[in-house]
Parts: structure tokens; sequence; C-alpha cells
């Protein structure tokens, strides 16, 4: 029985994360610095590293286009249906929030029980308000 | 990592005994308690905007006098304030990648950079709420007035609050008191400032963007 390198322990390491987050084990080797080089690694009580600087402005520049998109549909107001704004509206608003939280809040990266906790917050909030202004015949 | 603060009981603290060498941050759970604490806080705090947008909601179009909506926004001035708070929550993520591999000279560079865009986003707001009492309209005009205002002023004074948290970092910084260590201060006052931004997002959606009704008086 051949002794254990340190080579093999993170390529052992690696095709463990990549089972728990269903990647590549290749992938991951390709795209997480090793601990010899400056960028992000992954630190205790994360599930993955944090995203890289070039990450954060590439979703930055994702939340501005989408948010100039926004802007646009706002204005084609008596072109096409109300109700057609609200929703791609609505749906834009959602995709520029879920971006925030997963990326710049990180909850994609961090435990899971922090994203569990603000789930339950928004879902509570959407639940309650939902079921007033319904009640309130606002809809 | 810590074996001794898991036997602990819950709540506990956890490196109570440890070693000098311990993370002294180890709780008895794992996981960090600010961090979770600031998570319950942001959950607790959507029920509280979300009762401030449902009410805007609610008492949307039922005004009988002006000035409304229609009259006052002015999309491309907001749109531009909007842009300049969400750019804030780049500069705040840098901030905390620097303090992560740290790197202290850029983590006062992006801390100051938030403040300054946070503090231009209020100034935008300042200058629209007097523009608009200019119009005539401030809390007790009209029903678009009172709820338009509380909803707006509660999100700016969360603004307000994290730019003297985020200029306490800075001047923490500026003294060599903030250290690669201290990460997760930077990354908890970071997660305030997103969710100030994400809820600016839903309120500039549903309060500008989405298509108003008609001015009062059919105007």
């Amino acid at each position: 029985m051949t002794e254990p390198t340190p080579e093999t322990g993170l390529a052992r390491l690696e095709e463990a994360e990549a089972e728990v987050s269903g990647r590549d084990a290749g992938t991951l080797r390709r795209s997480e610095p090793g601990p010899e080089r400056p960028g992000p690694q992954r630190r205790e009580r994360e599930v993955r590293p944090h995203p890289t600087p070039l990450q954060y402005v590439l979703i930055a520049v994702i939340l501005c286009v989408v948010t100039a998109i926004e802007i646009a549909v706002s204005y084609t107001e008596g072109d096409i249906p109300d109700a057609l704004i609200v929703v791609l509206l609505m749906g834009m608003a959602v995709l520029k929030f879920a971006l925030v939280a997963a990326w710049f809040m990180h909850l994609r990266t961090d435990l899971p029980i922090f994203r569990r906790f603000f789930v339950l917050g928004i879902i509570l909030a959407m639940i309650v308000y939902v079921i007033a202004l319904a009640t309130l015949n606002v809809f | 990592m810590a074996t001794i603060e898991q036997t602990t009981e819950i709540g506990a603290p956890a490196h109570r005994g440890a070693s000098p060498g311990h993370d002294p941050h180890a709780t008895a759970t794992g996981v960090p308690n600010t961090k979770l604490a600031m998570w319950i806080f942001l959950a607790s705090d959507c029920l509280f905007f979300g009762a401030f947008i449902a009410t805007y909601l609610l008492y949307r179009g039922r005004d009988k006098v002006g000035p409304g909506p229609k009259e006052l926004f002015d999309i491309p001035f907001t749109s531009a304030t909007s842009f300049i708070l969400l750019m804030s929550s780049l500069t705040m993520v840098l901030a905390l990648a620097a303090i992560q591999r740290g790197d202290e000279r850029r983590l006062r560079i992006w801390l100051l950079a938030t403040a300054l865009l946070g503090a231009t986003f209020i100034a935008g707001q300042v200058f629209e709420f007097t523009e608009f009492n200019h119009e005539g309209l401030n809390l007790n005009t009209n029903l678009f007035g009172s709820t338009f205002f509380i909803l707006t002023g509660f999100h700016g004074a969360h603004v307000t609050a994290g730019i003297i948290w985020l200029m306490s970092l800075w001047g923490m910084a500026s003294q060599g008191r903030l250290k690669q260590g201290d990460s997760e201060k930077v990354e908890i006052a970071g997660l305030y400032w997103h969710f100030v931004d994400v809820v600016w997002i839903v309120i500039f959606t549903v309060i500008y963007l989405v298509p108003q009704p008609a001015a009062p008086g059919g105007g």
C-alpha cells in the first residue's frame, strides 16, 4: 500500500469538494488558487471560497446592465401592457436581489444556516403582507 | 478545530478554558455568533421594510389631492443615485477582499469609497425630498406623501447608520486597529450595507419604475 502524499491528499480533498458542489474536480483545480498563490481560499465555516475581485466586478457589471434594462423597460409604458412591464420589472428586481445576496453577501459560499434564516425572513414577510394586501383587495 | 468547545453548553463562551492558541471566535455551534445575529436582524428587517412597502402599495393611487408620483418623479436622477448605491456594494466587497488578504491600504480606500458613495446617495435623497417639498408634497399632504416619505426616509436612515458604521471601521483601519484577523467585522458591516442595497433594489422598482396610476383629479 502506498503512503498518501500531500499531492494525493489535495486531490482527494478536491474530489470530495467537487462531489459536494456537483463540479468536476479538474475544474476546481483550475479555478481555485493553491495556498501559495494570492487569492481567495476557502476559510473555516465556508462551503466554498469567496469570489475573486474580478468576479465581484463582473457581478457589478451584470447588475448595471440589468438596471439599465429595467429603466429602459419602464420607459415603454403605453407601448406594451402595464401587466407585462410589472412582470418584467419584478423579475429583474428579483434577479438583482439574488445576485447581490448570493455573491456580495456570500450566501452561496457561507454555511447554509445563514441562507435559511434570511430566506425564512423573506418568505415570512411575503406571506404576511401578500395576505394583508389580498384581504384589503389591493390585487 | 474546536473539539473542546463543541462539548460546552449552547450559548456559553465556547473558548472558555481554551489555550491562547485557540480561535477566540469559536462557538459551541460552530457558527459565528455575531454573523448569525446579523443575519437574524436582516431577516427581521425584511418584515420591517415589507410593512412599509405593503402600506405604500395599499394606498397607491388612492389620493384625492396631488401632487402625485407622476408629477414629481425624476427617473433619470433617481436612476443615477440608485446606480451609485449599487456601485457602493461593489466597493464594499472589494474592502472585504482587501482585509481578507491583509491589504490594509486598499481596505481603507474601499471603505472610504463605500462611505462616500453612500453619502452621495443620501445627498441625492435629500435633494429629492427638498424638491418634492418645493412642489408642495410633505408628510401630511396626501397618502402618497406619507407612505413615500416614511418608506424612503427609513431606508435613508439605514443608509446613514451604515455610513457611520463604515466611517468607524475606516477610523479603526487608519489607526491600524483593523487587521486581517478582524475581517469578520468588515464582513458583518458589509452584510448590513448589501442589505440596504437590496432593499433599495425593491423600493426603486416598486415605487419609481412600476407604471404609476393616473395623477389625482385625472391630471
